[in-house]
């Protein structure tokens, strides 16, 4: 681990690169690379790493929600993962889809997990070992979990309603033009389907990327600190929900609370704006 | 109905089991570096700029032959998403020596054939957009053709 995710509240929560390279092959580890860039795994990954797909491994094919308890139990015996393997993700876009990924674990009530700080464009960056060969694990028998964590760790739109009503903190962790409602994309995305623009009333802007070096990797705990518990007040044990567009970017924010921060009772609201924006009479601030 | 040379790309891909299409568009994409311009070539039109559709800069340069044929050459910034890549080496093959009013005719349907269900989802609808510069490229061209036959 490095000298400053020492100071993190979870600091068995990241990795660094130096010590994932010696780590390849360990026992009871199993590295996760998960992109938006649907192809970029096939191009290269980190040797040893299977791809697990937000959407086709995570997300229900029909519904929009997550896959079933037994799926994911399949989805983990399939990749060579028990209750005791370590997943250690890792991807492009300075990790969202691995936090995604990872929160998704969690999800399933998984708890050994961490990511790799800097992702996969650091660690491509530092000149470190990419591969094509797809690595074939022997198969497991994940028991199918006996519930979802849903109520733990994530929100769902009647829980963000009831938390801008009652002045609790909401974290708007889209890009600027996004919250004050003048665009309704990502810059440099395409439209995803949103009819209204604007934040969810009570709100805070705190864009995901605050959270952030250059090379992708995390700030320091002090630095969290000031911009999160400063800046913006919340507090271990205070209720806080998290959202971006479709949960994506909100994951890493909701990483940076829970395991960087130690801050407890962090829920991501992954129907996020494109299900707020589109929703029927859902109370809307802009500006 | 499709250029030749696009859709014999096209009934290849079609023919490919999933893993294997994935992997030719991975070829695909390996081979996007090679449609940039070569020392020494000159352009009838240049269009290099950053849309909000596409995650880094994207360049289309146009060469048109003494017969009429098109010729593209592209460069791509480091965050273009592979899908992207790919498209960019399937076109320039597929759509080489075709006029530029048959460019623009083509019909985009032809994408998903080659790139698969399984691979088209909201946040890379940008497999369509370097068909979409390619064929603004031709329209330029082609109105500035026009507007020269007027004047």
């Amino acid at each position: 681990m490095n000298t400053t995710s020492t100071q993190f509240a979870h600091p068995e929560a990241l990795v660094d690169a130096d010590w994932l390279e010696k780590h390849l092959t360990d026992d009871g580890v199993r590295i996760v690379e998960s992109n938006e860039d649907i192809l970029l795994y096939d191009t290269g990954h980190i040797p040893g790493a299977v791809h697990i797909d937000w959407r086709t491994d995570l997300q229900d094919p029909v519904i929009r929600d997550y896959i079933a308890p037994d799926k994911f139990a399949e989805l983990c015996s399939r990749n060579g993962i028990t209750p005791d393997t370590t997943c250690i993700f890792y991807g492009d876009k300075a990790n969202w889809w691995a936090c995604y990924a990872l929160w998704a674990f969690r999800l399933f009530g998984h708890e050994k997990v961490k990511i790799l700080n800097g992702g996969r464009d650091k660690w491509k960056a530092d000149g470190r070992p990419m591969t094509r060969e797809v690595p074939k694990y022997p198969g497991t028998n994940y028991p199918v979990p006996n519930r979802r964590f849903d109520k733990e760790i994530r929100a769902f739109a009647d829980e963000a309603l009831a938390q801008s009503k009652a002045g609790k903190p909401l974290i708007d962790v889209r890009s600027p033009g996004e919250y004050k409602g003048e665009i309704t994309h990502m810059p440099e995305y395409p439209q995803e389907g949103v009819l209204r623009g604007g934040h969810i009333p009570g709100a805070k802007s705190v864009p995901w990327k605050t959270a952030t070096n250059e090379d992708s990797t995390f700030k320091s705990a002090g630095e969290l600190a000031k911009i999160y518990l400063d800046g913006c007040g919340l507090k271990p044990g205070t209720d806080t929900v998290v959202y971006c567009r479709i949960g994506e970017r909100s994951s890493h924010t909701w990483f940076v609370l829970t395991y960087l921060l130690g801050l407890e009772n962090v829920r991501n609201y992954d129907g996020s704006w494109t299900e707020w924006g589109n929703k029927v009479a859902a109370p809307i601030e802009r500006g | 109905m499709y250029p030749p040379k696009l859709e014999a790309i096209i009934s290849l891909f079609e023919s490919l089991p999933e893993v294997e299409r994935r992997e030719t568009l991975v070829s695909y994409a390996d081979n996007a570096k090679k449609q940039e311009p070569r020392p020494g070539e000159v352009f009838i039109l240049e269009d290099v700029r950053k849309d909000e559709e596409c995650a880094d800069t994207v360049g289309v340069y146009l060469q048109v032959d003494d017969q009429g044929k098109a010729h593209f050459r592209m460069t791509l910034g480091p965050e273009v998403q592979t899908l992207t890549r790919a498209m960019t080496a399937i076109l320039c093959k597929g759509l080489d020596r075709r006029t530029p009013q048959e460019v623009l005719e083509l019909p985009s349907d032809f994408v998903t054939r080659i790139v698969g269900a399984e691979l088209v989802r909201v946040r890379s609808q940008t497999i369509y957009y370097v068909l979409t510069r390619i064929k603004g490229i031709c329209k330029v061209y082609l109105d500035r053709q026009r507007m020269a036959e007027v004047a």
